[in-house]
């Protein structure tokens, strides 16, 4: 998914520290690779395996190399820069753009942004930002929770309690991450980022109730920005044919990653949130080592199978 | 006990026995049914409607376990269960 450099100034204005110093009418080019390159070698006139898609970095090498060359030289090298259609150049170090740099942006419609950082620095904040930009996004119905460090998504048809039960874990003092539409993306680390969506965050809304915003009600320790997906609980009207023993885990498959899911009856007398937040404790104890379906199981297995002695 | 009660003897021959997952099976197939259910071996008697019994009545591979099924829809319930023991509960 290409984003815009345009959209790399929206978002990264304030944290990289960028202004568009030429080709403003040109942003709407597209970096079509998350990488950067910095032109060195290109400024040589060398442009085998030049990376010509990826946004191009001028650091303090790359000045200091168009120093040494005389001025018709400059321009010369610089033209055959701009002629490969890169779609934009960062000077960084809050680097002055030469005349040439200007005059060259707007003959081949290049946008020049500057950033006040310097170059290492800039390319790691870059880096991670235009991964964000560029990983796989979707919005997904559910309501999502943070319980003791767990992320919990909860699922099902609208009017089976997904808000109820987020407002009854709040109560016990877990975070309320957004209600209803969870907007995720996967992280580099091949994980699900949850949050809500701008207009409606940490607003929520009870049957009977309306919209009440929940930061005013239970304070701001009843709110997260965010929280890694690790377990997806669908909530359902009871079928009889639920999961008894924990033992043959399941799991769902969300912008290609595999998360645990538990599909949790809802009948009416039962706790959800207290289930709920057992279900996240259990997945908790689960990531680290300790399976107590599995763990049982084995050695029921073991009993049977080697033992066959009976007590009394 | 009601009436009509069906008894029957079935025996286990799955490779691990009435670990979890049989336990599972047998639990989610008496719960469907109104009847009472209960399973014996060795004088230890739970009902087959309870995970936790199941798996503490040691049904070991090659043991003989008894079946009681007493109500309206007795043999139903007991058509199912013989199914799954007799289908080694659809493990080895």
């Amino acid at each position: 998914m290409a984003i815009t450099v345009r959209r790399l100034l929206e978002e990264g204005a304030d944290q990289l520290a960028l202004t568009v110093v030429a080709g403003e009418n040109y942003l709407d080019r597209k970096l079509q690779e998350t990488a950067m390159n910095r032109p060195g070698l290109a400024l040589t006139g060398f442009f085998q395996y030049f990376a010509n898609q990826r946004l191009q970095i001028f650091g303090l090498a790359e000045f200091t190399y168009l120093k040494s060359l005389s001025h018709s030289e400059k321009l010369e090298r610089l033209k055959g820069l701009f002629e490969q259609q890169i779609p934009g150049i960062v000077i960084t170090r809050n680097r002055k753009a030469s005349d040439d740099i200007l005059k060259l942006a707007e003959e081949y419609k290049v946008p020049v942004l500057r950033s006040a950082m310097v170059t290492m620095n800039f390319v790691n904040e870059c880096t991670v930002l235009l991964e964000k930009l560029t990983a796989p996004y979707m919005r997904i119905q559910g309501t999502t929770m943070e319980i003791m460090g767990i992320g919990v998504l909860l699922r099902g048809d609208p009017g089976i309690g997904k808000s109820e039960t987020a407002l009854a874990l709040i109560e016990r003092g877990y975070s309320l991450v957004s209600d209803d539409v969870t907007e995720i993306r996967q992280t580099s680390r091949g994980r699900i980022m949850c949050w809500a969506s701008e207009v409606t965050r940490y607003h929520m809304e009870i049957r009977g109730l309306g919209i009440i915003h929940v930061p005013s009600l239970f304070g701001v320790a009843a709110i997260r920005r965010r929280t890694e997906l690790d377990l997806v609980i669908d909530l359902k009207h009871p079928t009889g044919n639920e999961d008894r023993t924990g033992v043959q885990p399941e799991s769902v498959v969300i912008l290609g990653c595999e998360v645990p899911c538990i599909t949790l009856p809802v009948g009416s007398g039962r706790d959800m949130a207290n289930i709920v937040e057992v279900a996240a404790l259990n997945q908790k104890l689960k990531e680290l080592g300790h399976d107590a379906a599995k763990e049982l199981d084995d050695k029921i297995i073991n009993r049977l199978t080697n033992g066959r002695v009976r007590n009394g | 006990m009601a009436d009509n009660t069906i008894v029957k003897k079935f025996k286990v021959e799955n490779q691990y026995g009435i670990h979890a997952r049989p336990a599972a099976l047998l639990v989610k197939a008496a719960g469907k049914y109104a009847c009472e259910i209960f399973i014996e071996k060795d004088g230890n008697k739970v009902s087959c409607k309870s995970i936790m019994g199941l798996m503490t009545i040691e049904g070991y591979p090659g043991s003989i376990m008894e079946v009681s099924a007493s109500g309206s829809d007795a043999s139903d319930a007991m058509a199912e269960i013989e199914e799954l023991f007799v289908n080694k509960f659809y493990e080895d």
